[in-house]
């Protein structure tokens, strides 16, 4: 290729950083073999659903409450995505959640909380200014530790300014799991068949294999290789 | 890590590690760890991030050895997968340029003589996005065609191009003044 006046200073400035270290294999393949026991590892959860959407998930017996047909639906539907959530497959819900018990504050607080990024977190201050209280935010931890349909809503997400977990209705160490896991969960994903760029766990990323996924750090990006937003998944929507 | 010499192609270790032999996975991780290891420091500019970055890409590499078809070069495949962890990587570590990156250059800045490396070459770099900065890792640390770049990347030939030249254009304003 034609040499560029200085390329050969762009190459040697990557000849001298340091090697990888001592132990690097033996420690990926304990953290790959870690990782696949952890990947396996399905919590057992409780689905409630309204004809509205699901209306709470707990953390306890794999019980499921529904009433009618839609409710169903929506129960079994939550299962499916929350399976491929914790498979590390999926970085987001097409579920209709029910919110209707929550009061407003909470209900803002948690649409606040959902427009957290995949594998990102914010702080409970954040999340107040979100949900148009910045000075609220104990109650802001409040309605967040109350949230009825965890890991649909990420309150996981929402951790403290000093970078401290916070609480989790779950327990920390499933809220620690969850953000190692979503860090494991590739979040703008293009398909190089169409040219399109999707969430994980869209129909129209799943159709494609490992061959045909190129990973992208925004949707600026995407366009910028030639990729398009999905329409269905709209994953402009999370940036 | 003291192994043999290759004896089995990269293709035959991706066949063998989809059908779970665990062997052959360590054989991939030893051929590949320190090559990984370059590539994801390069394009995360931390040696924690780019750890990680080399884990991830090897888990994925495990999940999904099942996915890859051998009219594929084993090697291509392989970036293909890590550039892409290492893409996400940097988006979830809030895209902002490492604080490490600059002292880990440098300090491999002072073991050289080079001017371009005193120009801080590196802190330039971590201003771009990390796919310009995966291809520009590509060529000019890996030597990959613009061809392969762009298999890798899923991209076309021109798309490579364009990136290696407004990466240039962004080195040449950040460094500007000495070139």
């Amino acid at each position: 290729m034609g040499r560029f006046s200085r390329e050969e200073d762009l190459a040697a400035a990557f000849v001298r950083l340091p090697e990888s270290p001592a132990g690097l294999d033996r420690r990926v393949i304990d953290f790959v073999r870690g990782t696949i026991d952890d990947l396996a590892h399905l919590p057992e959860l409780d689905i409630e659903a309204t004809d509205r959407g699901v209306s709470r998930v707990g953390f306890g017996t794999g019980r499921t409450r529904t009433s009618g047909a839609a409710s169903r639906r929506f129960a079994e539907q939550a299962r499916e995505e929350l399976a491929e959530f914790f498979g590390a497959e999926r970085g987001y819900f097409t579920v209709p959640v029910d919110l209707s018990s929550a009061r407003p504050f909470q209900r803002a607080v948690l649409e606040a909380a959902s427009r957290i990024p995949l594998g990102e977190v914010r702080s409970y201050r954040w999340v107040a200014a979100g949900a148009g209280n910045s000075a609220a935010v104990r109650a802001t931890g409040s309605a967040l530790r109350t949230n009825p349909v965890p890991l649909l809503v990420p309150c996981h997400r929402v951790i403290r300014t000093d970078g401290s977990l916070g609480g989790y209705a779950g327990g920390l160490p499933l809220k620690q799991r969850l953000l190692l896991l979503e860090s494991r969960i590739p979040g703008l994903v293009g398909l190089v068949a169409t040219k399109r760029v999707c969430r994980a766990g869209c129909a129209m990323e799943k159709a494609g294999d490992e061959l045909d996924r190129v990973v992208f750090s925004s949707i600026e990006s995407a366009r910028a290789s030639g990729y398009r937003p999905c329409r269905s998944c709209r994953p402009e929507g999370v940036e | 890590m003291g192994r043999p010499p290759r004896t089995r192609s990269d293709a035959v270790l991706l066949e063998r590690v989809a059908a779970g032999d665990e062997d052959a996975f360590a054989d991939l991780v030893g051929r590949y760890q320190a090559r990984f290891f370059r590539v994801a420091l390069r394009i995360l500019g931390n040696e924690r991030d780019a750890e990680d970055g080399v884990q991830l890409a090897f888990l994925r590499v495990f999940r999904k050895a099942g996915s890859y078809r051998s009219d594929w070069q084993g090697s291509t495949w392989l970036y293909r997968v890590l550039t892409n962890v290492c893409v996400d990587v940097w988006r979830k570590r809030g895209r902002q340029p490492s604080i490490d990156a600059a002292s880990e250059v440098e300090e491999a800045a002072a073991r050289t003589h080079s001017v371009a490396l005193r120009l801080d070459v590196h802190g330039a770099l971590a201003r771009l996005p990390a796919e310009m900065r995966s291809v520009v890792v590509l060529r000019f640390s890996e030597d990959l065609s613009y061809e392969e770049i762009a298999r890798v990347r899923g991209v076309s030939i021109n798309t490579v191009k364009t990136q290696l030249a407004r990466a240039k254009r962004a080195l040449r304003s950040h460094l500007k003044g000495a070139w």
